[in-house]
């Protein structure tokens, strides 16, 4: 389980990046688009379950990383002219220093107040992007100029989806890189518990503020792809009903897991879209499904879905 | 292994229709006996009451048309979707609707920031997009020419003809303005100055407030220290009525006191939630229709939708939905049998028509998509006194802008 | 402007004593189960739209609007935590923080809550709960005070003084603050723990409910107005989320401040305040203004 994922691990991401190439000349666009807001979603959720999941800090700050992250590389882009190849990383990297700032103070606080400061910290960062309207356009918003990627023009949604499967890809493999690494067994350890971890010799605060520091950078990439294939882009993306379904992603998924994390995304994704379809006439009764489906989640699932196919598993070979 | 392929060729066969793309000919959306229209307005979530009652009408509208026979003999067919007034959702409901059902072009969207979301994808696809009673501000300023929109008129619109009325009608010299730090309350406060320059007034105050505000405390006493002999707001129903109540409290009710039309949807119910009498010493509303909301020009409306529908009492939105389907059926009309996407386009252009719904002409032109400009006023004394004011206000489309 | 300064502090009181009120039942939940209740807005909210069916539809004195609402959200309280919280703890994974799911759970309960007042047609138009007495505004020298203001302030005060009664005086009181401090030994003393807990829940959630009957008549009633819940953790937070006094200073600090950036600096950051003042506090003194030193639970 430690040490490097063995390369066979990496398999299924061939899979994805043949997808990537594939589908976009089979499916038609709206599904392309479908496509193209769950891999961004991914994105955001792995960084969010290495926080909150892998390091258990139950920090809510995700969302304006992702804004920092839309908004730089929109603006290096169509202001300055930078090529996606470089405004992303560079974005993101913003992101994540950003996040390493936040993350010196934020990690003297425990739990709860953790959650409120970084919460509050969100909800200022929106307040900033709605306010700031020399730069990011206030509320009326951004439009966003289709980047080209090493030549390759994107900004429609059968263009962007295969340089937005390649990242993904990266993504998760990085994510299996670090979750196997020292680091990453060094915030499980944090998470199981701080004073052990401390006896241990770990330095439970440098390993806190490298995970958000990290999860931030994940949040800019996401933030990066947004602008692959939308073309605008306002304040009103990063609010607070968007923390609670990206925390509501993770959960739901499997906390401290990709599959899980993954599996979160498919589901709350594509949840709206199936109840546009499903419940036609019963349209305002969705907040309130949602609702429930959020406390029958926890309420029998734990673990989320991905602990209880594991458990499921499990159980299936102790009893064979 | 074999039980996976055969799977995989069911769901093929069954989903592959809607799943994979088609080459197509000529114009989606058009048979030899319909014409499909995708709808959508806010039908769930926060602001149902901005969207559903004008979507009903614009259904309305269309069944109406259906009945008498339909465009060039073909039935209008509608295929409706809800975008919740939210950016996210517009863009997936304008790609579900133009590359999954195949319409002609899409009628929808009750507000603005949801409308621009949506205006790359359909400018690309050479779409057409007619909004129904959305504003619309930043899709239709400048002008792109597959976006059509402000059927009731831009926020720009609006502080335009609140700003003149305030002067001319009011008598106004010094101008408090409330709106919010939105894109609304952006162009609201944009067309003001400008109108307040040209006519030699002055801006004393511009609280930009949040519309999840709770507290008007502060904003009022700035207003009350600015010294206004106007007051004007343009703010939604819910902080309207905060406003409206410290204008009250902090005595300021001798200077006469004029609400934007998105603040005030029912007026009588205004008045309740206002609770103080006070504060319609002085007061009036503007209105992008042409008579009162249940006054004798919109009776007919209120007939057609109490046939159609007799189960649902209709909002003060209600009919803002008939001017977009109205020029959309006309243009379908003069285009012929022959439509394309290019030449209903061309036709949209240049229909310039007395809709009996709103105050001013419903027009467009090659460089013109915002549809309404004019406004009327109203005196109302917190009961069911409802005064119409002499004129009508408009903008000309170029000041503030 | 020194009257105009008086009447934003005077306001702030009052706005502050309705953060306070909401936070005073954030407290005690957190207190009693260490989870930030998400769904305090929406109780609210629902207490108001149940005092407005109290009396416009049932016709009730207004009096007896305040124990019905009370008793409805009583009940979903403690149903709620009986039903899915208690369930959710029982079902807790080892090596994973709980709370986390507990919060999606009371943020579930927050849709759940708004959908269901979103459904009925009569919540689509702006309401206003008619106030509790309609007369002339009070005049403190230079400052205007609804009737409605000052049954707000008053009653923050009074319910404060009522909890402060009931946690030191009463058997009931002190068995919540025992379960609280310790669950284990509390129960090792004969202590109901789950009992405790769903009184607790009820307890929060009947005063969310009598504050939303009080704030309806100030700040008018839509399906969303539960989002005041960001204020109010605000105003806790001051505080201390600790100590239900410093609810309320903490309340009545964030509301003057309020209107002190709404009048010196813009009225555009007054939505900013709150979110600014709760970082300043948990960065400088995480404790809060009013509790004493920071203490650390036991493993």
């Amino acid at each position: 389980m430690y040490g490097s994922p063995p390369l066979v691990r990496l398999a299924p991401l061939l899979l994805l990046l043949i997808a990537g190439f594939v589908l976009p000349h089979l499916l038609r666009q709206y599904f392309l688009f479908l496509g193209n807001i769950l891999m961004m979603y991914a994105v955001l959720a792995l960084g969010l379950d290495i926080l909150l999941g892998w390091a258990g800090q139950f920090a809510f700050a995700h969302i304006a990383f992702f804004g920092i992250g839309t908004y730089a590389t929109a603006l290096l882009h169509a202001r300055l002219g930078v090529p996606f190849v470089i405004a992303m990383p560079l974005a993101a990297l913003l992101a994540g220093l950003i996040g390493l700032l936040i993350g010196f103070p934020a990690t003297r606080l425990r739990t709860v107040y953790l959650a409120l400061a970084t919460f509050a910290f969100a909800e200022g960062a929106q307040w900033v992007f709605n306010a700031w309207d020399k730069v990011t356009g206030g509320a009326d918003g951004l439009r966003i100029s289709a980047p080209t990627v090493f030549g390759y023009a994107t900004g429609t949604d059968p263009t962007a989806f295969p340089v937005m499967a390649a990242i993904l890809a990266l993504m998760i493999a990085a994510t299996m890189y670090l979750t196997t690494s020292r680091l990453g067994r060094a915030m499980c350890a944090v998470r199981e518990s701080e004073h052990v971890a401390a006896a241990s010799g770990i330095d439970v605060r440098g390993t806190k503020i490298w995970a958000f520091a990290i999860s931030a950078v994940y949040a800019g990439v996401a933030g990066g792809m947004y602008t692959l294939f939308q073309s605008f882009v306002n304040p009103e993306v990063f609010g607070f009903s968007q923390i609670v379904l990206l925390l509501s992603m993770v959960v739901v998924g499997g906390l401290g897991s990709i599959p899980g994390a993954l599996i979160g995304v498919a589901l709350l994704g594509l949840l709206p879209e199936i109840m546009r379809t499903t419940m036609r006439s019963l349209l305002i009764w969705q907040e309130f499904a949602y609702g429930v489906i959020l406390i029958l989640v926890i309420m029998f699932m734990p673990r989320g879905i991905w602990g209880m196919i594991v458990a499921l598993r499990n159980r299936k070979r102790t009893h064979a | 292994m074999k039980r996976l392929l055969l799977a995989a060729a069911v769901s093929t066969a069954l989903f592959g229709n809607a799943l994979f793309a088609r080459a197509w000919a000529a114009d989606p959306g058009i048979t030899d006996n319909e014409i499909t229209i995708g709808l959508f307005a806010p039908m769930s979530g926060p602001l149902t009451a901005f969207g559903l009652d004008a979507l009903q009408a614009a259904k309305m509208w269309y069944e109406e048309i259906n009945r008498q026979g339909g465009i060039h003999g073909r039935k209008i067919k509608l295929v409706i979707e809800d975008d919740k007034c939210s950016p996210n959702d517009v863009v997936a409901v304008v790609k579900k609707l133009v590359t999954v059902d195949n319409v002609f072009f899409v009628h929808g969207g009750s507000c603005t920031a949801a409308a621009v979301a949506a205006q790359e994808f359909v400018t690309r696809e050479k779409v057409p997009h007619v909004m129904l009673n959305a504003s619309g501000d930043s899709a239709v300023i400048p002008p792109t020419r597959y976006v059509f929109g402000a059927f009731g008129g831009t926020q720009r619109t609006v502080g335009a003809t609140l700003a003149e009325f305030a002067i001319k009608e009011l008598k106004g010299k010094r101008i408090a303005l409330i709106a919010h730090d939105d894109d609304y309350g952006v162009a609201n406060a944009a067309t003001v100055k400008a109108v307040a320059k040209r006519l030699g007034a002055e801006v004393v105050a511009l609280e930009s407030i949040s519309p999840r505000i709770t507290d008007l405390t502060a904003p009022m006493l700035n207003v009350r220290a600015a010294n206004p002999d106007v007051i004007i707001s343009t703010c939604y129903p819910g902080p309207a009525v905060l406003v409206a109540q410290k204008y009250a409290e902090f005595g300021m009710t001798r200077i006469p006191f004029a609400q934007a039309v998105q603040g005030i949807p029912v007026p009588a119910g205004f008045a309740k939630n206002v609770g103080n009498d006070a504060a319609f010493a002085n007061f009036y509303y503007g209105s992008p229709l042409n008579d009162l909301t249940d006054g004798p020009k919109q009776q007919k409306w209120i007939a057609m939708y109490k046939q159609h529908y007799p189960d649902r009492t209709p909002s003060a939105f209600m009919t803002y939905g008939l001017p977009s389907a109205m020029a959309i059926t006309r243009a379908l009309e003069k285009a012929g049998r022959n439509v394309t996407r290019e030449s209903f386009v061309d036709a949209l252009e240049t229909v310039d028509f007395d809709s009996e719904v709103v105050a001013g002409p419903i027009a467009f032109a090659k460089d013109r998509r915002d549809a309404h400009r004019a406004s009327i006023f109203i005196r109302y004394d917190g009961k069911s006194g409802h005064t119409l004011m002499p004129g009508v206000y408009t903008w000309d489309g170029k000041e503030g802008r | 402007m020194w009257p105009l300064v008086l009447q934003g502090v005077a306001s702030g009181i009052v706005t502050g004593c309705v953060y306070a009120l909401i936070a005073i039942s954030l407290v005690i939940v957190y207190k009693s189960s260490d989870v930030i209740n998400f769904a305090g807005g929406e109780m609210v909210m629902l207490g108001g739209y149940l005092g407005m069916f109290a009396l416009l539809g049932l016709g009730l004195p207004y009096l007896f609007v305040f124990p019905f609402a009370a008793l409805v959200i009583f009940a979903i309280g403690a149903l709620f935590d009986r039903i899915v919280l208690t369930r959710t703890l029982r079902r807790a994974v080892p090596g994973q923080s709980v709370l986390v799911a507990m919060v999606i759970g009371t943020v579930g309960l927050s849709y759940v809550i708004k959908g269901a007042v979103r459904v009925v047609p009569y919540t689509e138009e702006v309401r206003r709960l008619p106030p509790i007495s309609a007369g002339q505004p009070i005049f403190l020298g230079p400052v205007v005070l609804q009737h409605q203001d000052v049954a707000i302030t008053l009653a923050a005060i009074v319910i404060m003084a009522a909890l402060w009664a009931f946690f030191g005086f009463t058997i009931i009181g002190k068995a919540l603050r025992a379960t609280s401090q310790n669950p284990r030994a509390a129960a090792l003393v004969g202590i109901p723990v789950r009992l405790m807990s769903m009184t607790a829940w009820g307890l929060a959630a009947a005063l969310a409910g009598v504050a939303g009957v009080l704030l309806a008549p100030k700040l008018l009633l839509t399906p969303d107005s539960g989002i005041v819940v960001i204020l109010a953790l605000a105003a806790a937070i001051i505080g201390g989320f600790t100590s239900l006094p410093g609810c309320v200073a903490g309340g009545i600090l964030l509301g003057v401040v309020q209107n002190m950036i709404g009048q010196f600096v813009s009225s555009r950051a007054i939505s900013l305040a709150p979110f600014l003042v709760i970082m300043l506090v948990l960065l400088v003194r995480p404790q809060g203004l009013f509790a004493g030193r920071p203490t650390t639970k036991k493993v």
